[in-house]
C-alpha cells in the first residue's frame, strides 16, 4: 500500500519520503502534509521518491497542485530519487519545468542549503 | 481642460491587465463613495484578487436567463441576499456582463451621485467581460494542454511498451514492468496477470499490484470457468461493470478492464486492471481507455508469443549443445559461405581451439595446417556425396598430431543444400590404448576389442583356454659364461623375436617368468582355432629361433635352445593378485599340465596334450607320445610330440 513513510525538516527543507505507487491516494497525503508546513510558513519541500517506482498522471497533477500553491506563496517543490519512468512521465506532464529535480537527497541538501 | 473620467481614460490606456483596470475603476468608484457587485454564474479565479468591495456570488445561470427580464434591483437584494439598499445610495445600476451571446453575470454598482457615470460603468462592463473571455480562453488552453499532455503520456507509452517488449528479459521482470507500466498508464488503482502453465493448463499469478492474493492464493484457476471461460470464448478484451461477480475480480470496486493474451487461437493469459482513478476519486474505464487497453494487449500477446518460441528455442539449443558437448565426436556445421556455424566441444579440443573465436570464420582458419581435410571439404562443396577419410593424421593448433576418422555430410533445408556437418572421431586415445595394449595382445585382438566391447569379460569366469608355455633349455647354465649386459641383450632380442610370433597368430602374452613365457589362447578374445593358433606359434617360434639363431652365433654369442609344452582346458580368467598389484590372468589345473609339458620337453620338442590334439584342424608332424606321469596327476597325461629338427 502506498504512504508517506516519513516527514523531516532538515537543512531549510521540509523533506517528505513515500513508499509506492504515486497516485491519488498517495498524491493527496503528501498535498495534505504539505499545505499544513505551508500554513506553518514552511515553504521549501523536498519529495524523496526513493521508494516510489511507479506514479499516474492524478498522482503528477496533485504535485502540479502543489507546485502551484507553493508559487502563490514564493514557496518551491525540489524532487529527489526519481525512478526513470517516473521522470519522463513528470517530464511530459510539465511538471519538472517548476520544480527542480536531483539525483539524490544528498546532492539535492548541497545544492540547496 | 479634461475631465476626471477622460484622465482616468488616460490612465487606463497605459494599462493592459484586465484585473489592474478593474482595481482601478473600482477604485474611482470607492473614491465616489460607489459600491461595486459583481455576481458572476462561475467565479473567476483571478478576480478573487479585486478589492474586497466586489461581491462575487455563484448564481444559478439557468435561472438568470429565465428570468432575465424580470430582473430588478429588488429582485437582486432578495434573491441573492445582497445587503444592498437602494435607499443607502442615491443611484444603482444593473447591467449584464456576456462574452459574446453568452451571459456570465451581473455588475452591480451603486453611485452616492445622482447622475451615475453610465461611461464608468460600460467601462467596467467591457473589462470584466474581457477578463472573462480570457479566462475562459485561458482554461480552454490548458484543457488542451492537458490533453496533449495526456495524449503525448499515451505515444510516450506505446514507444515505451515497445521498447520494453523487444528488450531480452525473462518472463517475471518483463511481465512486472507491463504491469507497473498498464497501471500508470490508465490511472488503474490495481492490477494483476495470469500466465498458463504449459504443462498443467492452470493459470498462475506471473505478477500483482495492490492486488490482495490471500483470496485467490489457492484456487485452480482454469479456463473452462468464469473471467477466463469467458476471455476464451471471445478473445477480446473488454470492459467488466459487474466485477464482483467474477471470484477473481472481486477486488474491483466500480469496474474492471480485461484483456486475454492469445496464441494460436489459445488463451494463453489474462491481465485485469481495476478502478481508475481521477482526481475526484475513482472512476470507471471508459471505451477510449478500451480501445487503447485493447491495442496494447494485442501487442503483448504478439511479444509473448515471440518470446515463448525464443524460450523454447533457447531451451531446444541448450538440450542440444549439451548432447553435442556430451558427444565424444567432433561436430563442425559449415553453412554455405563455409563459414563455421557450430563447433561443439569435442571438435574445439581436438584442434585446441576456443569455439567462441572461430564461430563465424571460414573453415580455411580452422584448418589452415591440414590440407588434406581443406582438400575433402573443397571436394564435399561441389558435391552432395558423403566423404568419409579413415585414420587421418591432423595438425592440431599447437603443432601436436593426432589422428581422426572424418566424414563430411551435406546438409539440406527442405531439400536445399545449406552446407555441411564435418564429424571427426578422434582416435588419439584410441591410438594410445592400442600402443598400450599391443604390448601384451596381438593388434587384431586390440582392434576386436575396441570394436565391440562385449568380447571383454571381466572377473573369474570359467574359460576354455589354451596355454603354451615356452623355456629355453639350459639357460642358466648359458648365463653364468656370460656377461650381464649380454644375457639381457640376448633375452631381450629373443624375446622380441618369440612375442612377434605370439601376437601374429593371435596370443596373449601372459607374462614372463624368467627365461619362460606364458602364452594364452581364447583370452581375452576366444576363436574357433585357438589350439591351432597355439601349435602354429609354436611351429614358428622354432622357425623364427633358427634364423635368430643363425644371427647371434655370427656375434659369437651361444645358441638357444627351447622347449614348448602345450594343453588346453577348462581355466578360471579374472584379475588375481592384491589391491595394490592385480594381473589379468589364468589359473587353474590345466594351466599347471601345460607347464609341466613344457617342463618335460626336450629341447626342439613340442609337447601337446590330447586334448588339443583333438582341436587341431592340421597336426601334421605329431606322434602319440609315451603317456607322461606329471607332478600332481595320479593319472598319466596322454600326449604328443613334434620333434623339429
Amino acid at each position: 500500500m502506498s504512504k508517506v513513510i516519513n516527514t523531516e525538516s532538515k537543512d531549510g527543507l521540509i523533506i517528505i519520503y513515500t513508499d509506492g505507487y504515486l497516485n491519488k491516494d498517495l498524491g493527496e497525503e503528501i498535498q495534505k502534509i504539505a499545505y499544513e508546513h505551508i500554513e506553518k510558513g514552511e515553504l521549501n519541500f523536498l519529495l524523496d521518491l526513493k521508494q516510489s517506482n511507479i506514479v499516474n498522471s492524478i498522482g503528477a497533477s496533485i504535485l502540479i497542485e502543489i507546485i502551484e500553491k507553493l508559487q502563490d506563496v514564493n514557496g518551491n517543490l525540489y524532487l529527489c530519487n526519481l525512478a526513470p519512468i517516473i521522470e519522463k512521465t513528470f517530464n511530459i506532464m510539465g511538471l519538472t519545468k517548476y520544480c527542480k529535480t536531483f539525483k539524490s537527497q544528498s546532492e539535492a541538501i548541497e545544492e540547496l542549503s | 481642460m479634461s475631465s476626471t473620467f477622460d484622465r482616468f481614460q488616460e490612465n487606463l490606456s497605459s494599462i493592459k491587465s484586465p484585473i489592474e483596470i478593474i482595481s482601478l475603476l473600482i477604485k474611482k468608484i470607492e473614491d465616489n463613495n460607489s459600491k461595486c457587485h459583481i455576481i458572476l454564474n462561475k467565479p473567476l479565479k483571478s478576480l478573487s484578487f479585486l478589492n474586497n468591495n466586489i461581491k462575487i456570488k455563484e448564481i444559478d445561470y439557468d435561472l438568470i436567463l429565465k428570468e432575465k427580464k424580470k430582473w430588478s434591483e429588488k429582485y437582486f437584494s432578495n434573491k441573492f441576499n445582497l445587503e444592498l439598499s437602494k435607499t443607502k445610495y442615491k443611484n444603482t445600476i444593473v447591467n449584464d456582463i456576456s462574452v459574446g451571446n453568452k451571459f456570465k453575470g451581473l455588475i452591480y454598482i451603486c453611485f452616492n451621485k445622482e447622475n451615475s457615470n453610465e461611461i464608468l460603468l460600460n467601462q467596467i462592463n467591457s473589462e470584466i467581460s474581457n477578463l472573462i473571455e480570457k479566462e475562459n480562453l485561458r482554461k480552454k488552453i490548458n484543457e488542451k494542454n492537458n490533453l496533449l499532455k495526456n495524449k503525448t503520456l499515451e505515444i510516450e507509452s506505446l514507444f515505451d511498451i515497445t521498447e520494453m517488449l523487444n528488450s531480452d528479459e525473462n518472463l517475471k521482470p518483463l511481465f512486472d514492468k507491463i504491469l507497473y507500466f498498464l497501471i500508470s498508464l490508465f490511472n488503474a488503482s490495481k492490477g494483476i496477470i495470469f500466465l498458463r502453465d504449459t504443462n498443467s493448463k492452470n493459470f498462475n499469478i506471473q505478477s500483482s499490484f495492490n492486488y490482495d492474493l490471500s483470496k485467490i492464493n489457492n484456487r485452480i484457476i482454469r479456463d473452462t470457468r468464469g473471467i477466463h471461460k469467458e476471455l476464451k470464448e471471445g478473445f477480446k478484451s473488454r470492459i467488466i461493470n459487474n466485477p464482483k461477480k467474477y471470484p477473481l475480480l472481486e477486488e474491483g470496486k466500480l469496474n474492471c478492464i480485461s484483456g486475454p493474451i492469445i496464441s494460436d487461437k489459445k488463451l494463453d493469459g489474462s491481465i485485469f486492471l481495476f478502478d481508475k482513478e481521477s482526481r475526484k476519486g475513482l472512476t470507471t474505464f471508459n471505451n477510449y481507455d478500451l480501445k487503447l487497453f485493447d491495442s496494447i494487449i494485442k501487442k503483448i500477446s504478439l511479444t509473448y508469443n515471440n518470446l515463448f518460441l525464443v524460450h523454447s528455442l533457447k531451451d531446444s539449443k541448450k538440450m542440444i549443445d549439451s548432447i553435442m558437448s556430451s558427444i565424444s565426436t567432433g561436430i563442425i556445421k559449415i553453412n554455405m559461405l563455409g563459414e563455421i556455424e557450430y563447433i561443439n566441444e569435442s571438435a574445439s579440443s581436438i584442434f585446441k581451439i576456443d569455439s567462441e573465436s572461430i564461430i563465424n570464420n571460414h573453415y580455411a582458419i580452422l584448418f589452415h595446417n591440414n590440407q588434406e581435410i581443406l582438400d575433402i571439404l573443397e571436394r564435399a562443396e561441389n558435391s552432395s556425396h558423403i566423404f568419409y577419410e579413415e585414420n587421418l593424421k591432423i595438425n592440431t593448433n599447437e603443432n601436436n598430431f593426432g589422428a581422426v576418422n572424418l566424414t563430411i555430410s551435406p546438409v539440406f533445408d527442405d531439400g536445399i543444400n545449406s552446407g555441411m556437418v564435418v564429424t571427426l572421431e578422434d582416435l588419439s586415445n584410441i591410438n594410445k590404448v592400442k600402443s598400450t595394449f599391443k604390448k601384451y595382445v596381438s593388434e587384431s585382438i586390440v582392434d576386436e576389442l575396441l570394436l565391440n566391447e562385449n568380447s571383454l569379460e571381466l572377473g573369474g569366469v570359467e574359460k576354455d583356454v589354451c596355454v603354451l608355455f615356452v623355456d629355453i633349455r639350459g639357460f642358466t647354465s648359458m648365463s653364468e659364461n656370460l656377461e650381464p649386459e649380454k644375457v639381457v641383450s640376448l633375452l631381450n632380442n629373443y624375446f622380441q623375436k618369440m612375442i612377434n610370433v605370439v601376437f601374429k597368430n593371435n596370443g596373449t602374452l601372459d607374462k614372463i617368468i624368467g627365461d619362460e613365457l606364458m602364452v594364452l589362447y581364447g583370452v581375452p578374445i576366444s576363436y574357433e582355432n585357438d589350439n591351432q593358433n597355439a601349435v602354429n606359434t609354436a611351429v614358428e617360434m622354432f622357425e623364427e629361433l633358427k634364423i635368430f639363431n643363425n644371427k647371434i652365433k655370427d656375434e659369437g654369442l651361444p645358441e638357444i635352445s627351447i622347449g614348448i609344452g602345450i594343453n588346453f582346458g577348462k581355466v578360471i580368467s579374472g584379475n588375481i593378485g592384491s589391491d595394490q598389484q592385480m594381473n589379468y590372468t589364468v589359473i587353474g589345473d590345466n594351466v599347471n599340465i601345460a607347464a609341466r609339458l613344457c617342463s618335460v620337453a626336450k629341447p626342439g620338442e613340442i609337447i601337446i596334450s590330447n586334448s588339443v590334439h583333438n582341436k587341431l584342424t592340421n597336426s601334421q608332424g605329431f606322434n602319440l607320445n609315451d603317456p607322461l606321469s606329471l607332478k600332481g596327476k595320479s593319472k598319466p597325461i596322454k600326449n604328443w610330440v613334434m620333434k623339429i629338427s
